[in-house]
Parts: C-alpha cells; sequence; structure tokens
C-alpha cells in the first residue's frame, strides 16, 4: 500500500467469545472512505441489519483513527466512535480529542471494531500490535477519572504512557445519553455511545503510547503547512486567547444562549460567566491534547463563591449553557462542579442538561413534585439537588431511571402539558446546548436533519467563504439557512474522517494540505466535499433501512417555538419548515417528497449498492 | 442632533481602545452624535471611514454592507441587514456588532 499516513489494519475484537483478529485494509477501501466516521459508515453498514437493536450484542461499536491521527499535525490525537445508538435507534457518529487517536495507531492499530458481548466486565489492552481482553470486575461502579487512575496503577504506567478511554456507572447502567471518556475529561458524548459500550459489558480500552510505525509522505511541506494551520487556527475567533467559552455573551447577543428550558432568552449575568469572566479570575492551568499547540482544554481551580477551591476541566461553551442559564444557576463555580461530576459520571452535558431543565420547569409548574422527585427539591438554580439528580440518573435509582431515558422519552411517559416542554429533535435526541431559535437556525435544521445525532453538516452558517461558498446575510432566513445546510454539507463529515480536532482545523484548504502532504495523495476541495457527501448519504441509506421516516426530521414543540424575548423574540422558523426540508432534500440531491436519497445521487457517489434497500 | 451608542463585541473593538471605551475584555462602546434622518447605513459609512479597523472588521466600504462575519442587534433586536440598512436612527437607540460566532 502506497499511502502515508495510515497502519493499513484494523482489529476486531469479538467480546462473545473473547478473540481478537487483525484485517488488513485494502488501498480502495481506504481512497474511498478515508477513515474515522468514513470507515464507521462502511462498517456499520455492512454488519449492522435492521433487525439489531443498539443493545444487542450484533451491533457494533466502531472505534477509528483517520491518516492526521499521529502525523504530528498539531491536535490531531482524535478518534471517532459509530455504532447504532440509543437515543435515535438510528447511526451515532462522535469524536474525542486528546491522545487515543495517535496511541491506537503507535499500538499497531487504525481503528477497532467491537462486536458480541463480554460474559463479565472486562477492558481491553492494546500494545505493540497486540491486544488482550482482561477482567475488569474490580472497575465496576467506578467512575471515568478512578478507573483511569486504577488502570494506570494497575499497569504500572505513567500518566502519558497511555491513553484511557471508558464509561462511569451511567454507562454500566445504560442510562441512554451515556458517553465515552477518557484522557481526563475528553468525551465521544452523542447518541449513548457509552450505553452501547455498557451493553457489551466493555468497561474500558487502554492504548500504549508506542512510536510512530507509518509514513509520513511530505514531510518538509507537513510542516509548513502544519504551521500555517497552527497561525490560522490562532488568530481565528476567540478559541486560542478565551477558549469556547469566549463566544458565551455572543451567543447571548444573537439570543442563542438557552435559558430555563427557553422560558426566556435574558441572561443578565452572562458577563460572570463567559469565557473571558472564567480566565481573568479563575486559576487556569492548560491540559494539551497530543501535540496540540492551541491547548484550549484547560484544567481550573475555582477562586470565589460557594465552590471556592474546587479544582475541575476548565467548561467548554456547551457546559458553561448547560449547567448555568440552562439550569437557572448564576454561579460560575458551580458550573465548575457539575461538569465534572457530568464527566465523571461519564454523560452527554447536552442530553443530561435538558432533561433536568425539563423536571425543573415541570416542578416550578406543579406537573412533578418533591415525592415524584425523591424529596428533591428541583427549584431553578439548585445545583445541589442537580448534583445528587445526576447521582441517580447515573445508577438508574428512583426517578433517575426514568430520567435515564432522555427528556423525549421521559416527557411523553410524564404526558399531558410536560409533553410540550421537552426540547429535543423528533429523532430522540436532544439539541447542543443552544438556543437555536436565536441567530443559529442553520444548526436548528442541521440537528432535526442529521443522520448521526450530532451537527452534519454547517458551521452555524459561519465562514463560508472559507470553502469557496457565499457569505450568509441573513440568519433568520428561511431560503439562504435550508440552502447553506446543503451546500456546507459534506466537508465536516469529511473532517470527521482524519482524526483531527475541530479547534485545529479551522481552514478546510490547509487541512487538505496537510493530509495530502501525509499521505501523498492530490484531493482537492471539491474531492473532500465529495467524500464527506458520501459519508452522509451512505448513513442516511442505512437510517431508512432502520425505519426513519421524513416525519422525524422535524423539532419538538418547544424546540421549534418562537421565542417570547430577547434579541430574536417573534422570529418563527416553523412557518416555512416544510418548505425548508423540500429545498434541502432537493439540492442534496433526495426525494423533495420522502427525503431519500435518489438513485443517481447515489450512483454519483459511488454507492449503487445501496439503490437496492431503499 | 441626535445621540446614538455603538457597541463592538468581542475582538471587533480590539483595535479600536482610545475611540471606543472598553467596557470589559468583550466590549467596547461609544457615543455618537448624527444629523436628524440618519439611517443605520450611513452610520456604518461614517464610522468605517473614520475608523479603519471598522472598515476592516465590520462594515465593508465598497460593497457598502456588513462583513460577512458580523451581525447587527438593533435596540435588542437581531433584524435582517436588508431591513436594517435604511432604518432611520432615532435619538437613544443602540447598535450592537457581534461576530457571528462559530463553535462552542
Amino acid at each position: 500500500m502506497d499511502i502515508g499516513g495510515y497502519v493499513g489494519r484494523l482489529l476486531r475484537v469479538d467480546l462473545s467469545n473473547g478473540k481478537t483478529s487483525m484485517e488488513e485494509l485494502n488501498q480502495p477501501f481506504i481512497e474511498k472512505w478515508v477513515g474515522g466516521v468514513g470507515w464507521g459508515a462502511a462498517y456499520l453498514y455492512q454488519e449492522v441489519p435492521a433487525s439489531v437493536k443498539w443493545s444487542d450484542p450484533e451491533n457494533r461499536l466502531i472505534w477509528t483513527t483517520g491518516p492526521l491521527a499521529g502525523s504530528g499535525v498539531y491536535g490531531a490525537g482524535t478518534f471517532n466512535v459509530t455504532s447504532k445508538g440509543p437515543l435515535t435507534n438510528l447511526a451515532g457518529a462522535s469524536q474525542a480529542n486528546g491522545f487515543f487517536g495517535a496511541y491506537l495507531k503507535f499500538s499497531g492499530f487504525d481503528g477497532i471494531i467491537f462486536q458480541g458481548k463480554a460474559s463479565q466486565l472486562s477492558y481491553l489492552i492494546i500494545k505493540d500490535g497486540k491486544a488482550e481482553i482482561r477482567d475488569a470486575g474490580h472497575l465496576a461502579g467506578k467512575d471515568v477519572w478512578e478507573t483511569e487512575d486504577a488502570l494506570r496503577k494497575e499497569l504500572g504506567v505513567k500518566e502519558k504512557e497511555v491513553s484511557v478511554f471508558g464509561i462511569g456507572p451511567s454507562g454500566e447502567n445504560k442510562v441512554l445519553y451515556s458517553a465515552i471518556v477518557g484522557d481526563r475529561g475528553h468525551l465521544a458524548a452523542h447518541n449513548g455511545l457509552g450505553a452501547v459500550m455498557g451493553s457489551k459489558n466493555l468497561k474500558a480500552v487502554v492504548a500504549y503510547r508506542g512510536k510512530r510505525n507509518f509514513e509520513i509522505k511530505d514531510p518538509q511541506l507537513l510542516k509548513e503547512k502544519n504551521d500555517a494551520l497552527f497561525e490560522h487556527a490562532k488568530g481565528f475567533g476567540v478559541f486560542y486567547k478565551w477558549g469556547t467559552g469566549g463566544g458565551f455573551s455572543a451567543l447571548h447577543g444573537i439570543g442563542c444562549l438557552p435559558v430555563k428550558n427557553y422560558a426566556t432568552n435574558i441572561f443578565p449575568e452572562h458577563e460572570r460567566m463567559n469565557g473571558q469572566y472564567m480566565r481573568t479570575h479563575f486559576e487556569i492551568r492548560p491540559m494539551p491534547c497530543y501535540m496540540c499547540r492551541i491547548a484550549h482544554v484547560k484544567e481550573v481551580t475555582v477562586t470565589e463563591g460557594p465552590y471556592k477551591g474546587f479544582v475541575g476541566e476548565e467548561p467548554e461553551y456547551e457546559q458553561l449553557a448547560a449547567w448555568g442559564p440552562q439550569i437557572g444557576n448564576t454561579d460560575l463555580g458551580a458550573v465548575v462542579m457539575l461538569t465534572r461530576e457530568v464527566d465523571r459520571l461519564g454523560m452527554d452535558c447536552n442530553e443530561a442538561s435538558w432533561t433536568i431543565g425539563w423536571v425543573m420547569e415541570c416542578y416550578e409548574k406543579g406537573i412533578l413534585s418533591k415525592k415524584d422527585l425523591d424529596g428533591l427539591d428541583m427549584s431553578w438554580g439548585n445545583v445541589e439537588a442537580v448534583k445528587t439528580l445526576l447521582d441517580k440518573i447515573a445508577k438508574r435509582e428512583g426517578v433517575g431511571d426514568l430520567l435515564a431515558e432522555g427528556v423525549m422519552r421521559a416527557s411523553q411517559k410524564v404526558g399531558g402539558e410536560a409533553v410540550g416542554w421537552g426540547i429535543y429533535t423528533k429523532k430522540g435526541c436532544t439539541p447542543r446546548s443552544h438556543d437555536h431559535r436565536g441567530g443559529r437556525w442553520a444548526e436548528l435544521l442541521d440537528t432535526c436533519l442529521t443522520n448521526t445525532s450530532t451537527l452534519e453538516s454547517t458551521w452555524a452558517g459561519v465562514h463560508t467563504p472559507l470553502v469557496d461558498l457565499p457569505a450568509v446575510s441573513d440568519p433568520f432566513s428561511h431560503e439562504e439557512m435550508s440552502t447553506l445546510n446543503a451546500k456546507f454539507n459534506g466537508i465536516r463529515q469529511f473532517d470527521d474522517c482524519l482524526g483531527i480536532c475541530r479547534i485545529a482545523s479551522t481552514n478546510p484548504k490547509l487541512v487538505l494540505d496537510c493530509l495530502n502532504a501525509v499521505t501523498g495523495w492530490n484531493l482537492s476541495l471539491e474531492d473532500a466535499f465529495h467524500i464527506g457527501r458520501r459519508v452522509v448519504n451512505q448513513l442516511r441509506v442505512f437510517n431508512f433501512r432502520q425505519g426513519m421516516k421524513k416525519e422525524d426530521e422535524r423539532p419538538s414543540q418547544r424546540y421549534g417555538s418562537i421565542p417570547v424575548d430577547g434579541p430574536a423574540k417573534g422570529k418563527n422558523i416553523m412557518e416555512k419548515w416544510d418548505w425548508m426540508l423540500e429545498n434541502y432534500y432537493t439540492l442534496m440531491g433526495w426525494d423533495p417528497k420522502t427525503g431519500k436519497p435518489l438513485p443517481e445521487t447515489l450512483k454519483k457517489l459511488d454507492l449503487e449498492e445501496l439503490i437496492k434497500d431503499l | 442632533m441626535n445621540r446614538v451608542t455603538i457597541e463592538l463585541w468581542l475582538w471587533l473593538g480590539s483595535e479600536l481602545q482610545g475611540d471606543f471605551e472598553s467596557l470589559s475584555p468583550m466590549r467596547s462602546l461609544r457615543e455618537e452624535k448624527i444629523e436628524e434622518g440618519t439611517n443605520i447605513r450611513q452610520l456604518l459609512d461614517l464610522l468605517a471611514r473614520r475608523y479603519p479597523p471598522l472598515a476592516r472588521v465590520v462594515f465593508d466600504l465598497e460593497a457598502q454592507r456588513l462583513h460577512p462575519y458580523v451581525v447587527l442587534n438593533y435596540n435588542g433586536s437581531v433584524i435582517s441587514p436588508y431591513v436594517l440598512y435604511d432604518q432611520v436612527l432615532k435619538d437613544g437607540d443602540k447598535i450592537t456588532v457581534l461576530p457571528m460566532y462559530m463553535g462552542g
């Protein structure tokens, strides 16, 4: 195989019989799917038929890196997880940063396919091209941080000698929004992939650091392009200086900060909860991912308020919104505390926060009482009650068992008016922690249309010229936003094939230059879109095969409602929803009435073999 | 004459210290006296000619429109630029210019 950036081998782990085997990757397969979510989509389609439920041993849990992981491109230690996910019962794909993507390759594999179910809780260890399944009974019930500590101690290794990703109590108890967590706070969080891991009795995976074992085709060119990519990311927005929380107040300014389950869009305390405030008031220490020069990930010590002295990972934007305004909390220290709590239990902060915000609204309006909530006072802002409730959810204890199903299922079970208060898509998952009804219509549409349960196409309608598309002039235009989603679709999924962090890959053309330097390819931006669209269509046909319907591509009543105040007051995305869908479907080469990819679209993408399944 | 306020968020005001009052690491503000009947496009044009950084990051003088990455908030509401450009400013009005923020 004459391509740089690949080890050329996958590891297959059959947890039912305890056997591991290696599979060589051939050049046409690599060129067609590249890696990451591309390989995930290909294997998922091939190996998971419609009859398989997310929790069946026959479901696959596919961990894949890409050609940039471990290549020396800064921040490229990312890996992708693909599976049939529990929240949507459709495809799920999610990326985690940290070190694992690089270490897995250095240990001898481009990816791992897990199948079957272990008879007892187990973990996998990978070193020098070999893999071993070990008993993890002693790790049962441990949170993800304790699991990392216990495994490092047991193996007698230092912090950076291994990368560990696993599940906490949440995943073991198959909470539907469990995450796979590792390297001290990095998560593959969307669509409950941690619950799939729990259903397979797989507690953790350990990869040793190893040494680079694949070729870089043009190291000098790679150095040059990598430096240029870093300079671009450094000057891009606020990430370098203030982290993702640096945009917290800007989002408030366009009506995108979720406050108390969409009760309002006004949160006067936003300037005491943003990245600027945190980094100028709290003690901050960098915790960079593999070879990262941006180092936007930090550890933080709270220096004021009731949680003074608390040490945790610095909340990202999503966690600031999730554990601040969405639950009516105005104390930044409490956000740090809850962020640590959710991560350590191994959950997606988004679904957890939308669920708890919904509980708080139900409590405020008398639909749920203390009696229903195991004695908890779920008033807005009661962060200690939130902490207790999160623990109950992770253990499926008392009311936690209901809430472990996520906001759509919990609200449907409670019934009555409360059904209308949940914020989710009809596919069954919640959005990220924004109020997309503000100047983020592109993401509202994207969240409802996605084939993986997380964003598929947009960059929130921003930075279109980076991929040679016209600039958006009106974030509240039904036509512009639906057209943008279609035109933009492909490039993000291509990125997710590569094994690189999104904060590092701010310029798609420079990322492509790095990729070509590593692999020896000569891919153009058009090629990248084409490959990304192939992944999108493959996942979409998979989802239709699993029973997805056009009617599922809508927001819940509250998610699609009209803001009552704030910068986006009165804006109504739903008045032309069906038109937006048809416009988007048409531009994507899909049937405007059903949303199914047309045969000619699949042919253009070299996916003829899928036509019979539609 | 009318008095209006223009506020720049995040990095949009980073090169305008001295001309704009810095309220916090993320907000800079300036009060401006304008002629009766001035609309938003005319105000942005006037400011962009006077302060070159604004022409680079907020208002494209040649195209006479906002740069792609910013959004305008007029008296607390985000409104389509198509509507906003011709909006005549009243005494006490406030315009906030925000970067269209990716990520989070």
